[in-house]
């Protein structure tokens, strides 16, 4: 937790530079904070579980005229509802992706992203390598805008010793302005990922709701 | 015959010097160079020097006096030079410009002076005079001419164009030795006349004429003037890209709902291609429904199709401002240009008679 206080000063400490970049039109920033609902479906030969919790996160954006880099960090605890295992996970799960803007409504990404689980003593780390494309519809301009961002591995791992490891999903969800003169912009989206392995499958949902500083792209 | 020779190599010596001289000299120093011509019997230098003096116009030419006093040699010149017609008309001109004029009989001749007694005799007795280049806001200050008469005629005094179109009628009547007539710089419409040639035309009544009186008109011409006016130009009428549809916009409305309805569709579908193995959550209709209603509701407020009467309001007051801009500003403008002076520049009066050809 004392890492989840020190992710939010760092984020905090952060907004006046965006601010401030911002204003002078060179590059563009956004960063925002995050707060997720999950639910984990872990499947491992033959048992399968269950586990909810919440993940606490932050997110950034640097944005030049055509090219675009992100990244996001979250953490947080999943309960075991249901199955045979029962013990709680920490989870710790993050992306950095390279865009591109193809048109104004498209961007293509690639970049890793992984997800940590520490069960005891023992860690289970997913690394994916992953290409997405992310369309964005304008519902009311400057006010409301619709996205949906989905995503391919083309290279992954697990564990240790490494086991090849795949995956898919989507993220879509609604972004609005909180205010003709503000800045800032709530978001309210839903995540399904699923990654694979030989024996393994974990398939994450995710409910999230963020409140971002700058234009979300 | 040296004496003729001498006179030519005096014309040939001006005609040869006479652009720089029109450059160097104004009236008044041609006037006095004629005058000194006359006294040492170069008389045909002496009649260009002065008619050139007389032809002067605008803030060069000779003030009445002066305008008296070249007449008055001119008359001279051409008695000395046996042209007797030119003389009697050089005489008439001076007799219209001042009937008061009288020739000092120690400066000019016996023959002379019995030029000037013909003319006066001959020539009406009526005279006009101005007071000079005027500036006058038209319609509410006058220009004024004063004529003079030793008789009591019946008159009547028009302002014409060039060409002698009638533009006013500004006196008709008698009086007796002198009368100011004003002219406002209006047409007989109210209307300000535009830049260009005019003249005051004073002549007989036609009751005068019937009456057997002779037929003559002593014309002033008139140069009106306006300077320039600074106007401020009218305000371009609002372009179409600030003005807001009147209708609801069909096509915008479905721009914003089908962003919003394929985002929550797929946002409901898709986890049964993502892992259709696994029983997704209701978060996603929670998330799918939300964004569908968006778009829904993103859709209806564009009101397609429907009047929005707030954009016709919007649009309407824009027009209105905007008219009310270009009005005030014709009006300042048309102050302006009211306010400007006319500037009035009277030449030199002409009589014109019976006889003249």
């Amino acid at each position: 937790m004392n890492r989840s206080l020190a992710v939010l000063l760092v984020v905090l400490t952060m907004l006046p530079a965006a601010a401030r970049a911002q204003d002078e039109h060179r590059l563009q920033y956004t960063i925002g904070l995050m707060a997720s609902q999950q639910i984990v479906q872990s499947r491992v030969e033959p048992s399968n579980n269950r586990l909810t919790g919440p993940i606490l996160g932050f997110e950034g954006a640097l944005i030049s005229d055509r090219l675009i880099v992100r990244v996001r960090y979250g953490e947080g605890r999943v309960q075991p509802r249901e199955g045979p295992d029962n013990n709680a996970r920490d989870v710790v799960e993050g992306e950095a992706l390279v865009g591109f803007h193809a048109v104004p409504w498209l961007t293509l990404w690639g970049g890793p992203s992984a997800r940590a689980y520490t069960i005891g003593n023992t860690n289970q780390r997913w690394l994916i390598w992953t290409a997405r494309a992310t369309g964005r519809g304008t519902l009311v301009p400057g006010r409301m805008q619709s996205f949906v961002e989905l995503w391919g591995a083309f290279t992954g791992s697990v564990g240790d010793p490494a086991l090849p490891a795949g995956g898919r999903g989507f993220n879509g969800g609604l972004e609005v302005k909180l205010g003709r003169t503000t800045p800032l912009w709530s978001r309210l989206s839903y995540k399904m990922e699923s990654t694979h392995a030989s024996g393994l499958r974990e398939t994450v949902e995710s409910l999230t709701l963020s409140l971002i500083y700058g234009l979300p792209r | 015959m040296n004496r003729l020779l001498a006179a030519a190599l005096t014309v040939c010596a001006l005609l040869a010097s006479a652009p720089a001289m029109m450059r160097a000299q104004n009236a008044t120093a041609m006037l006095d160079q004629g005058v000194r011509a006359y006294n040492v019997r170069e008389y045909d230098g002496g009649v260009w020097l002065l008619r050139r003096a007389l032809a002067a116009e605008g803030a060069n030419a000779l003030g009445s006096t002066d305008a008296a006093r070249a007449l008055m040699y001119l008359t001279a010149t051409e008695v000395a030079r046996n042209q007797r017609d030119s003389a009697l008309a050089a005489a008439r001109r001076l007799v219209v410009l001042d009937a008061r004029y009288r020739p000092d009989p120690r400066v000019f001749p016996p023959d002379v002076l019995a030029v000037y007694q013909e003319a006066r005799r001959s020539a009406p007795t009526v005279s006009i005079r101005a007071l000079g280049d005027t500036a006058i806001k038209p319609g509410t200050e006058s220009f004024i001419v004063r004529l003079g008469a030793t008789t009591s005629p019946e008159l009547v005094a028009n302002v014409t164009t060039a060409d002698g179109r009638l533009l006013r009628t500004l006196y008709q009547g008698s009086f007796r030795d002198s009368i100011d007539v004003r002219w406002n710089g209006l047409d007989a419409s109210g209307n300000a006349p535009p830049d260009g040639r005019y003249a005051i035309v004073v002549a007989p009544s036609a009751r005068e004429r019937r009456a057997g009186g002779e037929d003559w008109s002593l014309r002033l011409p008139l140069e009106l003037a306006r300077p320039t006016v600074d106007t401020m130009p009218l305000p371009p009428a609002p372009p179409d890209s600030l003005l807001k549809p009147e209708r609801g916009d069909m096509s915008g409305a479905m721009h914003a709902l089908i962003p919003g309805v394929a985002a929550g569709a797929a946002i409901m579908l898709l986890p049964q291609v993502v892992s259709s193995a696994d029983h997704a959550s209701n978060a996603r209709l929670i998330v799918g429904g939300t964004v569908a209603i968006a778009g829904v509701a993103a859709f209806f407020s564009h009101h397609p199709g429907q009047r929005i009467p707030e954009n016709t309001e919007y649009n309407r007051n824009l027009k209105e401002n905007w008219r009310r801009n270009v009005a005030e500003v014709s009006r300042r403008n048309a102050d302006r240009v009211r306010g400007v002076k006319l500037i009035i520049r009277p030449g030199a009066p002409s009589l014109m008679t019976g006889e003249t050809p």
